[in-house]
């Protein structure tokens, strides 16, 4: 069983369906072909059931009359005689070690892994599986995690683990695998207020020597950049299951607003899954726009790559209200961006002594 | 024998000797990178000269070995005529500008100012003697001689003198020269070095065979050259012509005025001016306000004056132009293709034209791709005369002409359509010409001249053109392939894999690929076979449409004398000069045909790209709907061309009066009155400026 609850049969049957509509058209005398949702930001719409980002109605059709698109077609083919026999076999592989397999499929092998990557949330997409399903494993770092909070993770040998992640872990924390389902992971414990996702690494270790995980009474999330699948759906477990609130704590850039919106709203890469993926109710704490001249932080100028990213984050449907359109036009407004890091300016403790403290109290925490 | 005592015989000495020393930064010599470069060019131009006047294929070797700290020791040896035992002093001793600089005729040694400024530089600056060995075919043993110079008197030294038999590896030499001297000189490498001048050299005279070796102090080798000769064919023998009264000005009047032996002006009109006929002699006479039973001694001045105005006025033919010696288009290319590994090459050579009485005539090569580095502006080979043109490109006139086309236009990167465009290309600039004129003593780049730059500009359109249409075509090829892959590969296994996957039976995919496809393609292709030393071109039509197709297709080959199509199996006709047809009737849906042709006369690499047109309802992907009016254009031209050749056969008259009546008959044709001062050109093609997305032939065939 899977997150969706497909049977290994449900599951064949979806991917030969992809394949049955090449063939019927082919026997019809028309070029094969794949329909799927168009994958961009024009294409996503806010699901008000689900309280997250989806696709909407724009249907892209993949034909077989160009050679791009005929070979993507025939890739389809060879991927799902991957997994059937992955399937059958009881086996699964990376997402990159598919793409080396692919070497051995002559016209139908992958120019990137990209190429494959996308590949497979295509077919996710349009068989409403998950990759999980497939029997394919991305190859992404999953977060550390630091906290008073306990988990069970079943181990290689099939028993269930019991792992604390304040106590029972080092310095770098608690490592998430990449398979963070019932399944997998359990939720067990906790003694915490909140939880606070951290862009970089340095901040997160900073925030671990100063302790600010006990004296917040919170777990500490480290996101390694744009997050994993895995990392956002723990996130969205903890929050649902344990109802704690979710503080996203990143760079103040334009990238950065990409990162909170994949954690709150959902990813435009993966929005056909976003309904397992996203926690609406993260707040996003900093580095704001306004902080970079409140806190009087070091800052840089915006490249025109910034700028361009920031004009586009303007028609972005996941930042439409007015609150993200004002901070995304101060943003370009004062012209500068700075790093989470920027705070030291201060001394090392400024961050947990001043500026958490300060950012809390406007969200209600009182505790310091 | 009598070749090489005329040559000598024919030069006329100048005494300035003493202007070299003084100065010697206008002669190549400024630097000691430089010196070495100018030594080597003024023995191998001399070399290349000799060895054209008396239709010998040169072999060239030029050795340079570093000796003392500063000094090198250049070797150059040729397989020419020699130089006559009592002629070796004149030819080495003194500033000898000889027939070049008298008569009217295209010569590499124009732009230089002879060995004698080697041999003095070699002097003045280690104070080593030049030893000479020549031997001429009619004696028996060889000349060998030491020679220096007294600059003051203009006169070589002799010191040394002996004779015997000259053996080289073991071989004795029939005829030939070989000059050793030491000279203050530093070898570089890169742009600037006797390797790049070589290379030129020989890109322009694919007649000769040309090796380089270069030593260092401790006798290694460090850079070397070897470039073969790809063609037997030596430049045609140019004419002497005499100068055009459009060339002339007054001081030059008044000496051959002087030195007239003609009693009556008429006649030394005449005799002495090339352009001139009987009928313009009186005019200009008249014209002038004087007699014509004056005698040329007796002119003074300010008639002498009016004359010149007259030359102005007078309608006068053209100068003959088989004074020149162009490398012609064919030769380029392989010239090119020896130096530059390139995937293409479009060549030009222009009608000769004149500019002020100097016929002058221009050639341009491209190539693009291959080897070529993508970065950075292209490669710039600048001739005069056969000879490159090593410096002062920026101020070149040549430059300056490439420039100024718009390269973007034809698929070269061109910032702000300025300065040289950029990409893996080469361009070859060849000025023929009886008067080159340069910016400057130092001969290296050519002054600006409107006429010149006009030309180049024509042919750095018809060579653009040629890139362009072989960008458009590698990327339409490159299209169709794509779609033949899809439908013949990737199609087949989509089919196979769905079929496998489902356990269904495998669709008939023809209605499939005629939907993908829909549209009639054509592929061409070029080879070379080897058992008849044909080229072969073979065109494959396919239908990949619903319904049937007909066709004439048209394809360009390189028709002329002495090259001929063998074999045909199609037949079809000739459209014009050039052109050839074939009618498709039929060509049902999913059909393909093909067309075979081979053709005579040609070497391998001589022809590598095919042209291909049609005429018919719908596209072709692969080839170029023919513009019905630019080919009325060639018919007409090629009506012209006829007419005139059997004009000249019936009268079996002489080329200068042959020039005469095709500017007479250039004249019939156009009707347009011209004003007096006119020069009037030769016939020449006409060049249409390329509209947007419009072929040499017309608009663009594959709508893909």
């Amino acid at each position: 069983m899977s997150a969706n609850g497909f049977t290994k049969e449900e599951v064949i049957d979806a991917l030969h369906d992809i394949a049955s509509e090449m063939h019927n058209r082919m026997t019809k005398g028309e070029p094969p072909r794949m329909t799927l949702p168009v994958r961009t930001k024009q294409n996503i719409a806010f699901d008000r059931k689900l309280g997250v980002y989806k696709y909407g109605k724009k249907k892209s059709t993949r034909d077989a009359t160009s050679l791009g698109s005929a070979r993507q077609l025939l890739r389809a083919l060879h991927v799902t005689e991957f997994i059937e026999e992955m399937i059958d076999a009881g086996k699964s592989s990376t997402l990159r070690e598919m793409y080396y397999i692919s070497e051995g499929w002559g016209h139908g092998k992958f120019g990137s892994q990209n190429e494959s990557n996308n590949l497979a949330e295509d077919l996710e997409i349009i068989t409403k599986c998950m990759r999980e399903d497939f029997k394919l494993r991305p190859e992404e770092d999953g977060a550390r995690i630091i906290g008073n909070i306990t988990f069970e993770e079943r181990n290689r040998k099939g028993e269930w683990m019991r792992i604390n992640c304040r106590d029972d872990v080092g310095d770098s924390g608690y490592g998430v695998p990449y398979n963070v389902e019932a399944e997998k992971l359990r939720l067990v414990d906790h003694d915490i207020e909140f939880i606070m996702a951290i862009e970089t690494g340095g901040m997160f270790d900073r925030l671990v020597e100063n302790g600010f995980d006990e004296d917040a009474k919170c777990a500490l999330i480290h996101l390694k950049g744009q997050p994993a699948r895995s990392t956002r759906r723990i996130i969205k477990r903890m929050n649902e299951e344990w109802n704690l609130p979710v503080l996203v704590f990143l760079d103040g850039d334009p990238w950065s607003y990409r990162i909170y919106a994949s954690i709150a709203y959902g990813a435009i890469k993966t929005a056909h899954i976003s309904e397992y993926l996203a926690t609406p109710s993260a707040v996003y704490l900093g580095i704001r726009s306004g902080d970079i001249e409140a806190y009087d932080l070091p800052s840089d100028d915006l490249s025109s790559k910034d700028i361009q990213a920031l004009k586009a984050e303007l028609s972005d449907p996941r930042f439409s209200d007015s609150e993200w359109q004002d901070e995304i036009n101060l943003m370009l407004e004062i012209g500068k961006k700075a790093e989470q890091q920027s705070l030291a300016k201060y001394g090392l403790d400024f961050v947990t002594d001043t500026y958490l403290p300060e950012k809390l109290r406007e969200l209600g925490f009182t505790r310091l | 024998m009598v070749d090489a005592e005329k040559i000598a015989s024919k030069q006329k000495q100048i005494s300035i000797s003493e202007f070299f020393e003084k100065n010697k930064h206008f002669l190549g010599f400024d630097t000691p990178q430089r010196a070495i470069i100018t030594a080597v060019k003024e023995a191998v131009d001399n070399s290349l000269d000799a060895c054209e006047e008396t239709r010998i294929l040169p072999e060239i070797k030029v050795e340079i070995n570093r000796v003392a700290g500063d000094s090198l020791e250049l070797i150059c040896q040729d397989n020419g005529p020699g130089i006559p035992r009592d002629s070796i002093e004149n030819v080495f001793g003194k500033f000898l500008l000889g027939s070049r600089f008298h008569a009217i005729r295209q010569t590499r040694g124009q732009q230089g100012i002879g060995i004698t400024g080697v041999v003095m530089y070699s002097q003045l600056t280690t104070g080593s003697k030049t030893s000479v060995v020549s031997k001429i075919e009619s004696d028996s043993t060889a000349v060998y001689v030491d020679l220096g110079l007294d600059t003051r008197k203009n006169k070589a030294t002799k010191s040394g003198e002996r004779r015997d038999t000259w053996f080289e590896n073991g071989e004795e030499i029939n005829h030939g020269l070989k000059i050793r001297t030491v000279m203050k000189a530093k070898y570089q490498r890169g742009r600037r070095s006797v390797h790049q001048y070589l290379r030129m050299t020989s890109i322009v005279n694919p007649h000769a065979t040309i090796k380089l070796i270069v030593r260092d102090k401790e006798g290694e080798i460090i850079e070397q050259g070897n470039w073969i000769r790809t063609t037997d064919r030596l430049p045609r023998v140019v004419k002497e012509i005499k100068p055009h009264p459009h060339g002339i000005q007054l001081g030059q009047l008044q000496r051959m005025l002087k030195e007239a032996d003609e009693r009556k002006l008429t006649s030394f009109l005449r005799h002495n001016f090339s352009g001139v006929s009987q009928r313009a002699a009186r005019e200009i006479l008249i014209t002038s306000g004087l007699e014509e039973s004056r005698t040329p001694a007796r002119v003074k001045t300010d008639e002498a004056q009016s004359i010149i105005t007259a030359f102005q006025m007078v309608k006068l033919l053209a100068p003959p132009t088989d004074c020149l010696s162009p490398i012609e288009e064919m030769l380029i290319k392989k010239g090119l293709s020896k130096a530059i590994d390139s995937r293409f090459a479009s060549t030009v050579t222009r009608l000769p034209t004149v500019s002020q009485g100097n016929p002058f005539q221009i050639e341009v090569g491209l190539v693009f791709g291959g080897d070529l580095q993508a970065d950075g502006p292209i490669e710039v080979l600048r001739f005069a005369n056969r000879v490159p043109l090593m410096y002062q490109q920026g101020g070149c006139l040549l430059t300056k002409a490439l420039e100024s086309v718009n390269w973007k236009q034809y698929g070269l990167d061109h910032p702000g359509g300025k300065g040289l465009p950029k990409g893996p290309a080469a361009v070859l600039i060849h000025l023929a010409s009886t008067n080159v004129q340069f910016t400057s003593e130092a001969k290296e780049a050519v002054a600006d001249n409107e006429e010149v730059y006009e030309e180049i500009r024509k042919a750095m359109l018809e060579v653009g053109r040629g890139l362009r249409n072989h960008l458009k075509k590698s990327s339409q090829r490159k299209k169709a392939q794509e779609k033949f892959d899809l439908i013949n590969i990737i199609l087949p296994e989509i089919s196979k894999k769905t079929s496998q996957l489902l356990g269904r039976e495998e669709p008939d995919l023809s209605p499939v690929i005629t939907k993908i496809m829909n549209a009639v393609f054509l592929e061409d292709e070029i080879s070379w076979n080897k058992e008849n030393k044909t080229t072969v071109c073979s065109i494959t039509i396919y239908n990949y449409t619903a319904r049937a197709r007909a066709y004439t297709i048209l394809a360009k080959w390189p028709e002329a004398d002495g090259i001929f199509i063998t074999d045909n199996p199609r037949g079809g006709r000739k459209e014009t000069t050039g052109l050839w047809n074939w009618r498709l009737d039929t060509l049902d849906p999913g059909q393909s045909a093909e067309i075979r042709f081979s053709v005579s006369g040609l070497s391998k690499g001589d022809w590598t790209e095919a042209d291909i047109f049609f005429r018919g309802n719908g596209e072709i992907i692969g080839a170029t709907r023919i513009d019905e009016k630019l080919l009325d254009e060639m018919r007409k031209m090629d009506a012209l061309a006829a007419a005139e050749a059997e004009h000249s056969e019936s009268t079996g008259s002489s080329i200068e009066h042959l020039a005469e009546r095709i500017s007479e008959s250039v004249e019939e044709i156009h009707r347009e009155p011209s004003t007096s001062s006119e020069i009037i050109d030769v016939p020449e093609k006409e060049i249409f400026e390329p509209a947007p997305n419009t072929d040499w032939f017309g608009m663009e065939g594959g709508s893909e």
